[in-house]
């Protein structure tokens, strides 16, 4: 039995055109007995920056936690929100403290970053369960369906996608990347990020 | 080479250093995983069946051009992956097999009854199995185009679409989305087409085993797409495709395509 | 080496089989197969059929050693587990539903398989377990129900049909088998299910449920089950039972295929999506009261936690 398998769960990252989207499942199993359909693993961040932690439910709730308060405090300490890349950072470092007893998460982070002339960047980024970090200009996954959801994202992915076009994408990415793995599935929920606004839906997902 | 007998020294990283430690385990292992990857789509009057040539053993490329996909007559293709030195043997045991048939009965074994053939001669080894995941394609007698999946031991079922080996599960999701339009709701009044036509398929074929061969380090540097047309079936897409091959033998009315494309070799 | 001596020198199941190969392989280099055809069925139809054994002292443990992902998830060869199958017996025949997922570790490798296998039009057998052995040995337990009539000029029993099958699987006891099946049908004496497993189990009963979402149709199985349900109100607790499954395990799902059998035979009732039946019910069919099956979907607005 593998401790990552224990209670399912996947999350996917894509870039799109000053726009990004994460995405999730809502499992939560007790290995192969389906909990609960609404599991929440993606929390916001900053207005900007969404965070999704697909691993050992108990370490999802811990390390939420622990990002709202290292967060907040360097809100407090530098009187400003922080960026992205900085929240990576933070993320990657978090998790290299339990280098030899590591949180069972593979954190996916994914915002706009500012830009000095004003405007937004899109940023998307992974660790593995001890903090490595991985940039990608594309899509980033994790969780028990990531090599699914790797096979698709590449067939269905391409640059530039406006809001409504990399919403589209992501959701029939997880959708069918889930419906392969029995770990995951049972609902979907899929945020994207514009400069502006924010569009969070709830997806109709199969329930077996 | 795959190992024949390999040493497990236990726990222990130094073989000479284990001497006061338990005794040497040596163990018969005649099975390794050679990689690559497998996929077959069925038409209505037509079937695909493709496979990467990459053979490699661990983290070494053992060579970029192994062939996975084979003709066995004209209305059916199989392809092998798993461990290649069970598959190659298993399509030159089939092969016999369906000769055999041919001086027997003077026509080719129909697809279904070669099916069921590689069912029997799967289970014949329950207890030593070929390690290799089969995919038969070809054209059954009613003309339709068809695809049965096997596995090691022999269990089978006929499908639309199915692919195997080393990037199955990045494949296949995708090929659910594509081909059976799973998670699609269709427009009000219209609904999804229960056939692709042939280029379209061609089209998937490719981009799936790019998709793989980005993503997985055992897929690459060949691509080998059989195409089985079914007897009357149009050749119109076929017309002006790069360096296509047929290799169709009887003058039943079945014809057998090769298509042959790059793929990377990083 | 003294061949008589070595023949009957053993008694273990890989000794056994080894004579029998012995004996029966002699002529393995010409066999009937080079005449083209042994009836699609290879060394089956010599009666006794014949196995490759790896030449190791212990072949059990080398097929476990490479097809046993229970004790070695990273073994090469991937035998296809978790199902859940279901058949009741009721006044009005036998049920017989099942699911159509099959795992290999967490991959779903498929979503369509056909786990009820129709032996012939009076006997059907339920697939749990390894997909292979069940396929192979009820196809060849309908080819030996076939021979039966032919020599008796009566249909076989359903205690017949399933007492060959589990005399024959306990004949490779320890070997490696894995299967989980009930044999159903209707003979002289009516409606009858046998549960035959891979261990040698061979019960007669009104009700059972195999494989990892057993547990789950058990639940709206027995709650919902007596003699004198009628054909529709049957058909729904199968469809709903495996419904229950198919939504709580992850090992079952993705379609519901149902049965029912009768007099006259088997009859093929419907294939269900468990998702649609979630949201939407099964739909037109008779017994359904047409509502969603889906728990969050009936209590919709009618729940405390929505206030």
């Amino acid at each position: 039995m593998s401790i990552m398998e224990y209670n399912g769960g996947s999350v996917i990252a894509m870039v799109g055109k000053e726009c990004v989207a994460i995405a999730s499942d809502l499992r939560l199993g007790n290995q192969a007995l389906g909990i609960s359909s609404n599991f929440q693993k993606i929390f916001p961040v900053t207005d900007r920056i969404y965070l999704g932690l697909p691993g050992l439910a108990t370490d999802v709730t811990t390390l939420q936690e622990l990002f709202r308060f290292r967060v907040n405090m360097y809100t407090i300490k530098e009187e400003r929100e922080i960026q992205p890349e900085t929240f990576a950072h933070l993320v990657s470092s978090t998790l290299y403290e339990r280098r030899f007893g590591p949180y069972f998460i593979e954190p996916v982070i994914a915002g706009l970053s500012q830009t000095p002339s004003g405007g937004f960047k899109p940023f998307i980024a992974a660790t593995d369960l001890i903090g490595c970090l991985n940039f990608a200009k594309d899509f980033v996954v994790a969780g028990t369906a990531s090599s699914k959801l790797f096979g698709v994202a590449e067939g269905l992915w391409e640059p530039d996608l406006e809001p409504e076009d990399l919403f589209e994408t992501i959701s029939q990415t997880l959708m069918n990347a889930v419906d392969r793995d029995a770990y995951s599935g049972w609902g979907c929920v899929v945020h994207v990020i514009t400069k502006d606004k924010i569009i969070t839906r709830t997806l109709k997902g199969r329930m077996d | 080479m795959p190992a024949m007998l390999s040493t497990q020294p236990h726990g222990l990283p130094h073989p000479h250093m284990q001497t006061e430690q338990g005794p040497q385990q040596r163990q018969f292992n005649p099975y390794t995983e050679n990689g690559g990857t497998i996929l077959a789509i069925a038409g209505k009057d037509f079937s695909v069946i493709a496979g990467d040539t990459r053979q490699s053993e661990g983290y070494s490329i053992q060579t970029r051009y192994a062939p996975k996909v084979f003709r066995l007559t004209d209305r059916a293709v199989l392809a092998v992956n798993g461990f290649a030195a069970d598959g190659n043997m298993f399509v030159k045991k089939v092969r016999q097999r369906l000769e055999w048939y041919r001086h027997a009965h003077a026509k080719d074994m129909p697809l279904r009854a070669i099916a069921r053939l590689i069912q029997t001669m799967l289970y014949a080894r329950r207890f030593f199995p070929y390690y290799v995941y089969n995919i038969l394609g070809g054209i059954e007698e009613d003309g339709s185009g068809a695809v049965y999946s096997f596995d090691p031991v022999g269990s089978y079922e006929r499908e639309a679409c199915r692919a195997a080996g080393a990037a199955q599960s990045l494949v296949q999701p995708f090929l659910d989305n594509q081909i059976y339009f799973k998670n699609q709701t269709p427009a009000p009044g219209t609904s999804h087409p229960t056939h692709l036509p042939l280029p379209t398929v061609l089209k998937l074929v490719i981009d799936s085993f790019t998709g793989a061969t980005e993503r997985h380090i055992e897929v690459g540097d060949g691509l080998e797409i059989y195409v089985v047309l079914a007897k009357g079936a149009s050749t119109q897409a076929l017309e002006g495709i790069r360096g296509i091959q047929e290799t169709t033998v009887t003058n039943d009315g079945e014809r057998v395509f090769i298509i042959q494309r790059e793929l990377k070799k990083d | 080496m003294n061949t008589f001596a070595s023949r009957f020198s053993s008694t273990s199941a890989g000794a056994e089989l080894s004579k029998a190969k012995a004996i029966a392989m002699e002529d393995d280099d010409f066999s009937d197969a080079s005449w083209g055809s042994e009836a699609g069925y290879g060394s089956l139809a010599k009666g006794v059929p014949t196995f490759s054994i790896p030449s190791v002292a212990d072949p059990t443990a080398f097929l476990r050693l490479h097809t046993d992902d229970s004790s070695d998830p990273n073994c090469r060869i991937k035998i296809q587990h978790g199902t859940t199958t279901l058949a009741f017996r009721f006044k009005g025949g036998v049920i017989v539903a099942v699911d159509s997922r099959a795992t290999a570790g967490s991959y779903v490798a498929s979503g369509t398989v056909k786990k009820v296998i129709e032996i012939n039009p009076y006997l059907l057998g339920t697939m749990a377990g390894g997909a292979a052995d069940c396929q192979y040995w009820e196809t060849y337990l309908g080819i030996h129900c076939r021979l039966h009539e032919l020599r008796n000029r009566e249909r076989i029993s359903v205690s017949a049909a399933s007492k060959y099958l589990s005399n024959l699987v306990y004949g490779y006891k320890g070997m490696g088998l894995s299967m989980g099946t009930m044999i159903c049908g209707w003979d002289k004496t009516g409606p009858a299910i046998f549960y035959v497993d891979s261990d040698g189990t061979r019960l007669k009963g009104d009700l059972f449920s195999v494989g990892s979402g057993s547990t789950f149709a058990y639940g709206v199985l027995d709650q919902g089950y007596h003699w004198d349900l009628s054909d529709e109100e049957a058909q729904e607790l199968g469809r709903r039972s495996i419904y229950a499954a198919g939504h709580r395990d992850a090992f079952s799902g993705n379609t519901c295929n149902l049965y029912h059998v009768k007099e006259d035979g088997w009859k093929f009732i419907g294939n269900y999506d468990v998702s649609k039946m979630h949201y939407e019910g099964p739909g037109d069919v008779p017994g359904s009261a047409g509502v969603a099956y889906g728990y969050d979907i009936r209590v919709e607005g009618r729940s405390s936690a929505d206030s």
